[in-house]
């Protein structure tokens, strides 16, 4: 595979995971944000996403799995995300 | 997942910083930059769906046709252009304008020219198509020049969005060859038309063998080659492959593609640069098959339900294209071979890879437009009639095999069959499609929560 290895989500002393996925190529970052969701969801803490788009295709996949996003403030050109399971 | 001492995260919001700017998949519209409207890619969809269904049905009243018919204008050819420029080439410019901007991160240029040219391009395949079913050359003209204008428009959309392409090397070279391909086919179709209207520029066989290259494998194949890797991996949540194993797929086909319209325009070599053609083909073809079981077998999500099947189909359709193929080079002109392979080419492997493509991609479509200003908006499996996609899948395969046989046996029972059974799975899709619109209309008058 040519994409680059991706950094694993980290716990932030906010008590969010973190999961920092800018500049990868779609749909690498989906893949990551989902499974990070399947795999670690149910602990009840919050997703801060760092994109640097808008990930349009994630909401509907968010939704089939009960969470939903909203925006939050970021750097300048970054999309940050909170994901919560709804 | 590793701890924060292994792994410094990234800057947390301040406290209190987490301002709520949007919910849900509001952010679609932030995203127009790079997506269209979802009721762009959508008018194309529904036109297409529309088309198949008007498609079967020709096929179904002019049965007694079809066991005579070989290649001229009449009710069997504006069935194939229905299923061609109707289904699958409106098919195309919807996904293509809604996912090649994911794939090369660059957004559409002029995102309102494409719901403009869908204005032109419908009346211009009714006409077209009318003008073949009823043998009347100036129609057919009229019809096509719109047909050619609004293809131009999109090729040119497609070029401007090629251009600035940022990654998805592969991706990128299944659109330029599709691109080319697309130029190759308007001229094919532009001498065809002549020829029909008295003033021929090109010789009649070259013509449709071009139109044929470019039009079935070029054009549409390659593009269904190369969105490939962007379709799948979305669907089944798998990764995309390797760039230079695309590459090397995509250049087989090319190749392929590129001898199979050289074949046409020099008919003294045909015979071989039609089987080295053919050879590129196969060798193209083992080459993607191993690139999308690679995918499907590290995906989140492998088992893709009826779409899943139905572009299992579409694979066995080309693997079935290329040995009908060879069939028909080595039997005589009057053969159902060539007919057959041009019915596995249309039918069995683009229309059923199409079909097993738009079973996901609308729902998918429907959610992220549904999402806008909703935290807690519609699933794409709710906006799903799953009945109605199985009633298609079967009644799909089915109307295949049966015209197969009814072109292989010159029985026009078959053929009618066939299209009562193809109208049953058009029709099926049609519903499938009206009731996601109706779910979709009643989530967006929902209030927002």
């Amino acid at each position: 595979m040519s994409m680059p290895t991706p950094e694993p989500a980290t716990l932030g002393s906010d008590g969010c995971w973190h999961i920092d996925v800018r500049g990868l190529p779609p749909p690498q970052p989906l893949l990551l944000i989902l499974r990070q969701v399947d795999d670690h969801g149910h602990d009840g803490r919050a997703l801060i996403v760092h994109h640097d788009r808008d990930p349009a295709m994630l909401y509907a996949e968010l939704a089939e799995r009960g969470w939903w996003a909203e925006r939050i403030d970021g750097d300048p050109g970054e999309v940050r995300l909170r994901l919560a399971a709804t | 997942m590793k701890t924060p001492q292994a792994h410094a995260p990234p800057p947390a919001p301040a406290p209190g910083a987490a301002r709520r700017a949007a919910l849900g998949g509001s952010f679609l519209s932030g995203a127009v930059g790079r997506l269209l409207p979802a009721s762009v890619p959508f008018r194309y969809f529904g036109a297409a769906v529309v088309f198949h269904l008007a498609a079967w049905l020709v096929v179904l009243l002019s049965a007694a046709d079809w066991p005579a018919w070989r290649g001229g204008l009449g009710w069997p050819l504006a069935a194939l252009h229905l299923v061609t420029l109707g289904t699958l080439a409106a098919s195309a410019i919807g996904a293509s304008l809604q996912l090649l901007p994911v794939a090369t991160r660059m957004p559409v240029r002029w995102p309102r020219l494409p719901a403009l040219l869908w204005w032109i391009y419908v009346p211009g395949v009714v006409v077209l198509t009318a003008g073949m079913g009823l043998a009347r050359p100036p129609w057919l003209a009229l019809g096509a020049a719109g047909v050619i204008a609004v293809l131009l428009g999109y090729g040119l959309l497609l070029a401007l969005n090629l251009r600035g392409a940022r990654g998805m090397a592969g991706v990128v070279l299944h659109g330029w060859g599709a691109l080319i391909a697309l130029a190759l086919l308007l001229a094919s179709a532009t001498a065809l038309v002549m020829l029909w209207l008295g003033r021929p520029l090109l010789d009649r066989d070259s013509a449709r063998g071009l139109h044929l290259a470019a039009g079935v494998f070029g054009f549409m194949g390659l593009l269904a080659l190369g969105l490939s890797s962007v379709l799948l991996p979305m669907f089944a949540l798998g990764r995309v492959p390797d760039d230079r194993r695309q590459l090397a797929a995509g250049g087989a086909a090319l190749t392929a593609v590129a001898l199979a319209a050289a074949a046409a325009l020099a008919p003294a070599v045909a015979m071989p640069l039609r089987v080295t053609a053919l050879l590129c083909g196969a060798v193209g073809l083992v080459l993607h098959l191993r690139l999308m079981r690679g995918v499907l077998a590290g995906a989140m999500r492998p088992d893709l339900g009826w779409g899943g099947r139905l572009m299992h189909m579409g694979w066995a359709g080309l693997a079935l294209t290329l040995v009908l193929a060879a069939a028909a080079l080595a039997a005589d002109a009057a053969s159902p071979w060539a007919r057959l392979f041009g019915l596995a080419a249309v039918g069995g492997w683009l229309t059923s890879f199409l079909f097993g493509v738009l079973q996901r991609i609308l729902p998918f479509l429907a959610a992220m437009h549904a999402a806008q200003g909703r935290r807690r908006a519609p699933t794409p499996s709710a906006l799903t009639l799953g009945r109605a996609l199985a009633w298609h899948a079967v009644a799909h395969a089915l109307a295949l095999v049966l015209l197969a046989a009814g072109i292989a046996a010159s029985s026009a029972l078959l053929v009618r069959a066939a299209g009562a059974t193809g109208t049953v799975g058009a029709a099926a899709f049609a519903v499938f499609l009206a009731t996601l619109l109706q779910r979709l209309r009643r989530a967006m008058a929902a209030p927002a929560d």
